[in-house]
């Protein structure tokens, strides 16, 4: 029984810096009123590449991972398939808006990037 | 001597000087085939989908452009620039590509198929799944250039590591 549990403790550590997409806005807001944290939200589709390098590498860097855990709740939403909230201007996916618990938009980065670099634009951010 | 040195100015702004007609064109139309835009500067424009077919732009200024899916087919941009310049999807087939600095540009899905590069920069640019195909690139540099699900095809010379 020991070994089960050493081995389930084992595996949630492995996946501990792996990110938890949200996929609803108002979810996703109060999560973050509760957890004292930001939502990040990244508009995105299937067919971006540029998304999918995002989700596939650069969200699974463990630097970056381990950054956004701790101070944002990510909620992505398809730009062809999920209701987009209201007030979220874009020109090109990805758009990444970073809103307060009270719905506002704090900052916003366009386009994703290198996991340096992008860890580098959150820092800068908060 | 003074004259000499006017003469030689004078020769050199007509020998590699761009179209102001051309410019005008462009500024007007969105599009531009066939010009001759040699060394313009047209930085931080938009040029979202612009026909640049078989147009002349050597030594041109492209840097922190917006050109979506803009049409560069058989120019000539050797010398150019496109530093910080979001060019996704951007067709650069038949191109002639020398000397041209791409670094920090966003070249997603750009289609450099057939296009003759040569001492290209193109560290930090993201090229993913970007297309090369019938390109020689052991002279071109790619330090730190995302190059996630890039297609090289068979034919490549020096595909990056």
């Amino acid at each position: 029984m020991k070994f089960f549990i050493l081995i389930f403790v084992a595996l949630l550590s492995l996946n501990a810096s792996e990110i938890r997409f949200e996929h609803d806005f108002h979810k996703a807001l109060q999560k973050a009123d509760k957890q004292n944290k930001e939502v990040m939200m990244m508009y995105s589709a299937v067919w971006c590449p540029e998304c999918n390098y995002m989700k596939d590498v650069v969200f699974k860097d463990k630097k970056v991972a381990d950054y956004i855990q701790k101070h944002f709740i990510v909620l992505t939403l398809d730009i062809q398939k999920d209701k987009l909230p209201k007030g979220f201007e874009y020109i090109g996916i990805p758009t990444f808006f970073f809103i307060n618990k009270n719905t506002k938009l704090e900052d916003k980065i366009i386009g994703g990037d290198r996991a340096d670099r992008f860890l580098l634009k959150l820092k800068a951010l908060k | 001597m003074k004259q000499i040195i006017v003469f030689l100015l004078i020769f050199a702004n007509i020998l590699f000087a761009f179209n102001a007609n051309d410019l005008e064109r462009l500024k007007e139309d969105g599009d531009c085939p066939k010009c001759d835009l040699s060394g313009a500067n047209l930085s931080g424009m938009d040029l979202t989908m612009s026909d640049f077919s078989g147009a002349n732009l050597k030594r041109a200024n492209f840097n922190n452009t917006l050109a979506h899916k803009a049409d560069f087919t058989r120019a000539n941009l050797s010398g150019a620039t496109f530093v910080n310049s979001n060019i996704k999807g951007a067709n650069f087939t038949n191109t002639i590509l020398k000397n041209v600095n791409f670094s920090q540009a966003r070249i997603w899905k750009g289609d450099f198929t057939n296009a003759k590069i040569d001492s290209c920069n193109f560290n930090d640019s993201a090229l993913g799944s970007a297309i090369f195909k019938g390109n020689n690139l052991t002279n071109s540099t790619f330090h730190g250039a995302i190059l996630y699900k890039t297609i090289f095809y068979k034919n490549i010379i020096g595909v990056p590591q």
